[in-house]
């Protein structure tokens, strides 16, 4: 990149990741955009903490050029480091400490580190800091490992599997608690996650990748707007046997009525489509669970 | 006053086209009268647990379609609106709730007399408690 950009959080041109024999990514070029959740979807396997762990520089790419706040992550600085927030899936924590020693270890580490934000996280995501960081089960370890990335005020923060272990009121208030820090930070946040349904609360942005390339890097919103499911009845004779519409991403079909699912951001299309298949046309929006499926299966369609 | 919100963040419908249509029907209902004050967008994102970027992109696209508008520095208030708008405002929410009617009858194969019957029948029929 010739003109690094201090305003883009993150931003990758042409970056790949082997390990070994196994390519983690290939070749993704994309900037994230500034303010916003993000969320970063794929099935296991695609790359996604590769790609987290690249923007918080604990990984370096094989080729291609990533940029966090418009530094090569391998010469990322402390001051810079202090701007970014990393939320592991799995925290590698002290063992031997409390939760109350280690938020101060943290602490130690950071100028800016917010103790009233701390003592409201703790009471929020129920977090009793004399426990021992050993006898913590999963849920309460998750925990922990949010609090340690988030007390700082990052930038930047980088959220990889963050409540797989939580409990729903858990997890809705560790979102209120994301929501809060976007509005009075200004924040950028990158989540990945499977539990969408939790994700599409708050997310805004969407990137997906699969087997390690990028296949989607669009605003929510668009993606709602396009992705649709269409119920088509025959008005008139037999509806085909398939539809060659290149926007059909799926289709059940059937004499009398077919189910489709579609990406179209072409507001005449279900209209034409009607005229065209003699049918009625009644289109329904996808949430972003039905969406997954047809976001991550892009790649093969189009190869 | 804050309105009354309630967003669906799993019908797929963009929660930006639910806050916007949503004010849209209370408006037409009348419950936020011309000139009546919407909250800011920090409080009504905190209220509904939205993203900011969300709200703000719902106020906007009101602000420009003449619905809302900004006044005294920076509250959004209702615009007044002429009879003949106030009217549209009202039936629009109908007039797409039946294209959905009109839909289903087809695909039922019911006669648009028969389907006429049943909408009259409906706006007569006294709601149950």
């Amino acid at each position: 990149m010739n003109t690094p950009d201090t305003s883009t959080p993150f931003a990758a041109q042409s970056l790949s990741k082997s390990y070994g024999a196994h390519t983690a990514l290939s070749d993704v070029s994309l900037a994230l955009p500034a303010g916003r959740v993000i969320g970063l979807l794929g099935r296991n396997g695609a790359g996604k903490s590769t790609l987290l762990n690249i923007a918080s520089g604990f990984t370096l790419p094989s080729s291609g050029d990533a940029l966090t706040f418009g530094t090569p992550v391998a010469r990322l600085d402390t001051p810079q480091l202090t701007r970014l927030g990393v939320v592991q899936q799995e925290a590698r924590l002290l063992e031997w400490m409390t939760v109350r020693q280690h938020l101060d270890f943290n602490a130690s580490f950071y100028p800016g580190w917010d103790r009233s934000l701390e003592s409201r996280l703790l009471e929020s995501l129920e977090v009793d800091p004399k426990r021992k960081i050993v006898q913590l089960s999963p849920g309460e370890r998750q925990k922990v490992g949010i609090l340690l990335g988030v007390c700082h005020h990052p930038a930047l923060l980088l959220l990889d599997e963050p409540m797989s272990a939580l409990d729903p009121i858990i997890r809705a208030r560790l979102l209120d608690a994301l929501l809060e820090r976007l509005r009075d930070d200004g924040c950028t946040v990158v989540i990945s996650s499977h539990i969408l349904n939790d994700v599409e609360k708050i997310v805004d942005w969407v990137v997906a990748l699969d087997a390690g390339q990028l296949v989607e890097n669009s605003p929510f919103d668009a993606l709602q707007e396009s992705f649709a499911e269409w119920t088509v009845t025959s008005l008139n004779g037999a509806l085909p046997a398939r539809f060659p519409e290149p926007f059909v991403l799926s289709q059940q079909p059937g004499e009398r009525l077919a189910r489709l699912r579609v990406r179209t951001s072409d507001a005449d299309a279900a209209a034409r489509f009607a005229a065209t298949h003699h049918a009625q046309v009644q289109s329904r929006p996808l949430n972003l669970d039905e969406m997954f499926p047809l976001l991550t299966r892009q790649q093969k369609a189009r190869s | 006053m804050p309105p009354l919100l309630s967003i669906d963040l799993h019908n797929g419908v963009p929660a930006y086209r639910q806050i916007m249509d949503q004010i849209k029907l209370q408006i037409a209902t009348g419950l936020l009268p011309a000139g009546a004050e919407l909250p800011s967008t920090r409080t009504l994102s905190a209220e509904l647990a939205l993203n900011p970027m969300t709200v703000s992109k719902a106020y906007g696209l009101l602000e420009r379609d003449g619905i809302l508008e900004r006044r005294r520095g920076q509250t959004l208030t209702v615009r007044a609106v002429s009879d003949s708008e106030a009217q549209t405002g009202r039936t629009e929410p109908l007039r797409q709730h039946l294209a959905a009617a009109a839909a289903l009858a087809r695909q039922l194969d019911i006669p648009p007399a028969e389907a006429l019957r049943i909408f009259k029948a409906a706006l007569h029929e006294k709601p149950s408690a």
